[in-house]
């Protein structure tokens, strides 16, 4: 099984490297208004879905300012 | 213990890169010290139990993949977690500086109001400059631990940073009740300030990284566990100072030397 | 009947018919194979094959090319010149040069025959004692094609290779240096070549790379310099370089046959194949999809594990030789290693731990994947090397071993792929080419003084605010300094770290109060003469060091030039190695390693020819180094040397759209090297409070950065500023970027002895630091020329490249 799991920050944590790009867009003439990044893992494992929800909140997304969602490829 | 029997595990992990100037520190603090591999530590030739005092020195521990500080924190909690558990239940002194808190911040231990929590009850996060900083900062003197009974209540002092994850960051909407506990702890022991000790508001580069409420180093409640970003063990000597050119204080101490006194200190005094 | 014929069923291995192929069908292997052989190596080639009786294979082919490659075998430095000089009035002298290297650059070394030269021109670094057990290892390397295509893993693995150049002279990396030239960052984009990358995209790149690598290895950045010039857009340049420390007892090269060869390190795939044979090439608009494969990706974390093996295994002797994986991958480390101990070698490259199935033998042997080290041991202790590195996680694998007899054997699943002469291999052909050299009358300096104070501040800040001259500190602050806990003086200097440091200063041992200092000197704004720019970046080095106390100084040479088979690039690169020969023996200062990279041209856009200068100097205590910041009021400035008529190439011609005027500043050798002496006793008498280095922009900006830097007004009566008789103008002093002139900050009190040290050198006393932050310049009647706040100048110079 391949499952998809998407890192990204939570609403009002601070993206540095989003607005960095968002910042360099600008100066490089596009038109953005905002940009947000994420980190995206692709695991293949025979382990269920609430053992990848464990990855998750062991490594892979620190709660305090990430969320995480996680989909069957 | 005389000072010189204390012995001090600097352990590290591939990507550790600080661990010479860390027993540098410990040596000029009268304490002895040994750089151990954490492999070695788990199922090899060393006990953490044989140390006084544990230090997570800076670095890239495993290239700081997934975010900086994590694989290491989990792996050592999977793999010498009981061993931790008993260290820090001995009130061993913990130490990690840098990569060291990220490694101490994510393991769960730090700020560890409730004890060491499962999941991390904060995060280092990217400084508000997106970038890494190399840069000497001014640290405000403003909780206490074991590790900082050698500087005054309000003290300024000065040591270098350089990282590029350094933001202390707390769950948003409880921010403001955790830091009224941990500053009624007394665990915000280094923040952010000006020359003047006016503290630095996020104000960049006085903050480089724009921490929460200025927090630069964060101690456990029982101030035996301490983590800071800011390097003492690149501020031991008067000669490692930025300004000592027109100062002249070049022979002298660094600020940062007095930690590691202070972890020295009291091991010889309590074991 | 075709040129080529599989030869292998299982794999990917061709033999290719060399014996029989026409002159045309050997350029067309050359070509199709992309080995850079000229037709004269071809038929050398050739030779060989119909000699020994057989046809090539790819796999040989393929060495070959490594090995008589530019990037390895150096062949223009190595190879003839036929020099034609023109002088101004057209007159014409012929002459012949052979061998730039030997005739100009060792030649230095060779008759300076410094016995603290430890190893020079030996391996991939060259060796100074330090403190007579410990030993001083220095290496700068290019690598610019690699940058221009992926900027990012382009600098990255230029300073992963410059370190392992250091780890393979079995030296510990103890500080990086990096000297970058990129294409105007506000270049508009209909100026961008196509296929080109813009200059910012690059630039931006670039700095991330070397910050990553050199902070993820824990190495300090400690100096450096930007620069920035059109002809640089298609083809930037990376100059990484690393400063290593081992014990002499330690250095150990005596292998000898029967050994294993370890290789250590990452595992090889199709990373970086033909990354010689690109970088001896110009790039072309194509460049980016036909040599995609040429940029490697680095991983520092694998280099800090190799790292901490390599020392072990050194501090407890179990290896006899050490070779670092570079340009050329396993091909150059394995030839050249058994070349150097004169042995054979015979190697199973179905050992070598691949990242995925390798099918193509040639290609494990040239990949130039990176993170990977060659160690030759003795039988004996490969057990214990083994487990050394398995101890730090690190791959080390046997995979094959020097012989006696004097071939270079392959093989790949038990099928021989390689059987070459050694001797053969490396009787590397030479090229001969045309050089010219002619003088050109420098242009007229045909502008206006300044009219009014506020005309020279106009000019003043904007030379400040210009990109060459204005501060790099938001670079300087992502490349970390201070791990190591060693940086003594600092990159950022002053009150609030702020001003531009001209060297750092490094204390390796803890037991010892000895100290290294580390400078660049380069200015290809003075490229319209090759050897007064090379005069200039030698002076400029060594200055940079004086500055903080350095001496005794060792030098590297790294040419970044154009197409060779150009005659007057080819005269440029004769006529900056005879300079390096002049000055090297004037400040005995010799060479002790270089580098060339040559071809830096993008579709047929050259680069101005481009010698940076890598100096490296002992502090004999750190606690009696110099920085450039103002320290106090009332302290009197001096100016030591002559101020000259030289205003070409200089930022005040440049910011009066006049690059064009003006006479190139050139080195009086003899008269330079006393002057820093005389210096370097002053300040070990402990009479000098500051010190910093006249360079671009000339003595006003040099004056302007030690006041802001010191957070102190510096005013300043120009009539005493010495100068050569045809020095008629105010703005020409102040602005003149004459060579080997220091400024001096020394305290009242002081100033009786300080003068009487300098017994012979032209100096005067030119001003005084002030409370009030005012940059002011006075002339001979009283009136004020200047006055500029040096806040307001330090803001100027901070902000265009503030973020």
């Amino acid at each position: 099984m391949r499952f998809e799991v998407r890192v990204s920050f939570k609403p009002g944590v601070l993206d540095a490297e989003g607005n960095a790009a968002l910042d360099a867009l600008k100066s490089l003439g596009f038109k953005a208004s905002g940009v947000a990044t994420a980190k995206v893992y692709y695991i293949e494992t025979a382990e269920p879905q609430a053992r990848v929800e464990e990855m998750c909140r062991k490594l892979l997304a620190n709660p305090i300012i990430q969320d995480y969602r996680i989909s069957k490829v | 213990m005389k000072k010189s029997d204390v012995r001090v595990c600097i352990v590290r992990a591939p990507g550790t890169n600080c661990d010479a100037e860390t027993l540098d520190g410990v040596i000029a603090a009268g304490g002895t010290g040994e750089i151990v591999h954490f492999n070695r530590l788990h199922g090899g030739s060393r006990k953490l139990e044989d140390y006084d005092a544990l230090i997570f020195p800076g670095g890239f521990s495993y290239g700081d993949e997934i975010r900086s500080g994590v694989i290491w924190a989990r792996k050592f909690l999977g793999l010498l977690g009981d061993d931790l558990k008993k260290f820090v239940d001995a009130e061993k002194p913990v130490l990690g500086v840098c990569n060291g808190m990220q490694v101490i911040v994510e393991s769960g231990l730090l700020p560890g109001l409730r004890g060491a929590s499962e999941a991390p009850e904060a995060c280092m996060a990217s400084n508000a400059s997106a970038r890494y900083e190399c840069r000497w900062i001014f640290l405000k003197k403003t909780g206490d631990c074991l590790f900082t009974e050698k500087y005054a209540q309000g003290e300024v002092v000065e040591m270098p940073v350089g990282h590029a994850e350094g933001k202390f960051t707390l769950e948003p909407g409880r921010e403001q009740k955790i830091l009224d506990e941990l500053e009624a702890n007394k665990q915000i022991v280094f923040r952010y300030c000006r020359a003047d000790g006016a503290l630095a508001r996020g104000e960049y580069p006085l903050s480089p990284n724009a921490s929460l409420d200025d927090v630069a180093g964060v101690s456990n409640p029982s101030g035996t566990v301490f983590a800071l970003m800011p390097h003492p063990d690149r501020s031991c000597f008067g000669w490692q100072r930025r300004d000592w050119t027109r100062t002249g204080k070049v022979d002298g101490e660094g600020d940062g030397l007095r930690i590691f006194k202070g972890l020295v200190d009291y091991c010889a005094k309590k074991f | 009947m075709g040129l080529y014929e599989k030869a292998s069923e299982e794999f990917d291995f061709w033999r290719v018919r060399v014996r029989e192929a026409s002159y045309a069908e050997l350029d067309q292997i050359s070509r199709e194979r992309g080995l850079s052989l000229s037709a004269r190596e071809m038929k050398l080639l050739q030779e060989y094959y119909k000699k020994i009786g057989r046809d090539a294979t790819d796999v040989e082919l393929e060495a070959i090319a490594q090995t008589w490659s530019e990037h390895c075998g150096h062949k223009t430095f190595k190879g003839s010149f036929a020099l034609v000089e023109r002088d101004e009035r057209g007159r014409e002298k012929k002459s012949k040069v052979d061998n730039l290297f030997k005739t100009y650059i060792a030649r230095a070394t060779r008759e300076l025959a410094l016995p603290w030269c430890y190893s020079v021109f030996e391996d991939n670094a060259g060796i100074v004692d330090f403190d007579g057990d410990n030993a001083l290892a220095f290496k700068v390397e290019t690598h610019n094609h690699p940058s221009a295509l992926e900027p990012f893993g382009g600098a990255a693995t230029g300073v992963g290779g410059v370190i392992r150049d250091v780890l393979g002279v079995w030296a510990d990396p103890i500080a990086n240096t990096d000297v970058l030239c990129f294409g105007p960052l506000d270049l508009p984009e209909q100026r961008v070549p196509s296929g080109v990358k813009h200059p910012r995209f690059l630039y931006n790149g670039v700095v991330a790379g070397i910050a990553c690598y050199g902070n993820n290895m824990g190495i300090p950045t400690v100096n450096g310099a930007i620069f920035f010039h059109e002809n640089y857009t298609g083809n930037p340049l990376v100059y990484c370089g690393t400063l290593g420390l081992l014990k002499k007892s330690a250095y150990k090269h005596e292998a000898a046959a029967g050994d294993a060869l370890v290789l250590v390190g990452g595992r090889t795939g199709r990373d970086g194949i033909h990354g010689v044979t690109f970088a001896s090439a110009g790039l072309h608009e194509k460049s980016e999809e036909t040599s995609r494969t040429a940029v490697q990706i680095g991983d520092p974390i694998e280099e800090e594990k190799v790292k901490r093996g390599i020392l072990q295994v050194r501090d407890a002797g179990l290896a006899n030789a050490i070779t670092d994986l570079g340009g050329g991958g396993l091909s150059s480390a394995v030839a050249e290693t058994a070349e150097r101990y004169s042995c054979g070698v015979r190697v199973d490259l179905s050992l070598v731990p691949q990242k995925y199935p390798l099918k193509t033998p040639w290609e494990i042997w040239v990949s130039e994947s990176q993170e990977r080290m060659l160690l030759a041991v003795p039988q004996r202790n490969v057990e214990a090397v083994k487990k050394i590195f398995e101890d730090e996680l690190v791959l080390a694998t046997v995979v094959g071993e020097l012989t006696a007899e004097r071939n270079l054997r392959l093989f790949y699943k038990n099928v021989a792929v390689a059987d070459i002469d050694m001797n053969f291999l490396f009787t590397q052909p030479t090229t001969a080419k045309g050089a010219v050299l002619a003088k050109t009358k420098p242009n007229p300096l045909s502008f206006n003084e300044p009219a009014s104070p506020q005309e020279y501040g106009v000019i003043l800040k904007k030379i400040l605010s210009s990109p060459n001259v204005c501060s790099k500190e938001s670079v300087v602050r992502r490349y970390d300094h201070e791990v190591k806990g060693s940086t003594t003086i600092k990159p950022f200097q002053g009150a609030s770290n702020e001003g531009p440091g001209d060297a750092a200063v490094i204390r390796p041992l803890r037991d010892s109060w000895k100290g290294a200092a580390l400078s660049n000197g380069f200015n290809s704004l003075f490229a319209s003469d090759a050897y007064k720019m090379a005069a200039s970046a030698i002076d400029e080095a060594i200055r940079n060091n004086v500055c903080v106390g350095g001496r005794r100084w060792a030098l590297l040479d790294n040419f970044s030039w154009g197409n060779p088979n150009d005659e007057r690039q080819a005269g440029g690169l004769v006529a900056a190695s005879r300079a390096c020969y002049d000055y090297a023996l004037a400040f005995r200062a010799p060479f002790i390693s270089g580098k060339d990279s040559l071809h830096n041209e993008c579709n047929g856009v050259a680069i101005p020819q481009t010698l940076l200068v890598s100096a490296l100097g002992i502090v004999p205590d750190v606690r009696k180094a110099i920085t450039m910041d103002a320290k106090k009021t009332g302290n009197y400035l001096y100016i030591v040397g002559e101020t000259k008529l030289e205003l070409g190439g200089s930022h005040y011609c440049a910011a009066l759209d006049a690059s064009e005027a003006g006479v190139i500043p050139g080195v009086d050798g003899a008269r330079a090297a006393t002057l820093y002496e005389a210096v370097l006793r002053a300040m070990d008498a402990g009479l000098v409070r500051s010190c910093h280095d006249c360079s671009e922009g000339g003595m006003a900006v040099a004056a302007a950065e030690m006041g802001f830097a010191g957070g102190l007004g510096v005013e300043i009566d120009l009539t005493q500023v010495p100068r050569a008789a045809d020095v008629k103008r105010n703005d020409f002093v102040l602005f003149s970027e004459s060579n080997s002139r220091l400024l001096i900050e020394v305290e009242p009190d002081k100033a009786k002895e300080f003068e009487a040290s300098l017994k012979g050198i032209t100096f005067g006393r030119i001003g005084v630091f002030t409370q009030n932050p005012d940059f002011v310049v006075k002339v001979f009647d009283g009136t004020e020329i200047l006055r500029e706040n040096v806040f307001e100048l330090k803001r100027v110079w901070q902000k265009p490249l503030k973020r």
